[in-house]
């Protein structure tokens, strides 16, 4: 068990607000394992109290506060789950727990561990989709 | 049931580089929802091949130097080392079925 700090009650409760909303957005599901969900809330809602934003929990980052004055890529909901509606962290999922692959393009990681996952509502979410090429071509 | 080890940066070069069998090294952070669903794969991995596998796990937010020294990203990110080489890495939650045939070409 790590010894980090809880996150506070607010950001708890913030995050838990923004997920709920994003999740209906975006047409995706809450991972069927509770215990995925919640850690990820949690991480995200530890760095809104360390750093004033939900920077993405399952990256790792040498200096976070560089990683935020980089870039707001990172930040839930990132910029994969904005273009591609990809959520590693497995936060915004189809019913099954399995993240939406379908968009990701050839060669992605998330292809080649899931296969092609196919979007149950596909027209809900993606709202940065027309940043795609963008996107790649900086990746 | 097998266990996965916890190993510090401190303990990376004894536990992992130096280790006379092969090792699947684990990156993983508290609050990273795919960890916790891999875990018990790995525990489990650990379990099936007993002495011929060493298992153990990373935790980046205390270890943030082999994190970096190995260029993590994404979490959770599987490492497999032999000989005190980096033999092979996968990403995210990879099925238990993938992650034995992939140790197993580096077990012979």
């Amino acid at each position: 068990m790590s010894d980090q700090q809880l996150p506070s009650e607010k950001s708890m409760a913030k995050m838990n607000k923004y997920v709920e909303k994003y999740l209906e957005k975006t047409g995706t599901s809450r991972h069927p394992n509770e215990e995925v969900t919640e850690s990820v809330i949690k991480g995200l809602a530890h760095h809104v109290d360390e750093l004033g934003r939900p920077l993405c929990p399952c990256n790792f980052y040498p200096d976070k506060k560089e990683e935020l004055e980089r870039s707001r890529e990172w930040v839930c909901a990132c910029d994969e789950m904005k273009i591609y509606k990809y959520c590693h962290c497995l936060l915004f999922v189809r019913d099954d727990g399995l993240p939406i692959t379908e968009y990701l393009p050839e060669g992605h990681e998330g292809k080649q561990i899931y296969g092609v996952v196919e979007d149950p509502t596909p027209e809900n979410g993606r709202e940065l989709r027309h940043k795609s090429d963008e996107y790649e071509a900086s990746h | 049931m097998g266990q996965t080890q916890a190993v510090t940066d401190s303990e990376f070069e004894a536990e992992v580089l130096n280790s006379d069998k092969p090792v699947l090294v684990d990156f993983w952070a508290e609050w990273c929802g795919p960890c916790k669903a891999i875990a018990p794969t790995l525990d489990e991995l650990a379990a099936d091949y007993g002495d011929r596998l060493k298992v153990v796990k990373v935790d980046i937010d205390e270890n943030q130097e082999m994190a970096q020294q190995f260029g993590i990203r994404s979490i959770p990110q599987l490492l497999v080392f032999k000989d005190g080489n980096e033999v092979d890495r996968m990403v995210g939650v990879v099925p238990k079925k993938q992650l034995s045939e992939k140790i197993d070409t580096h077990l012979s």
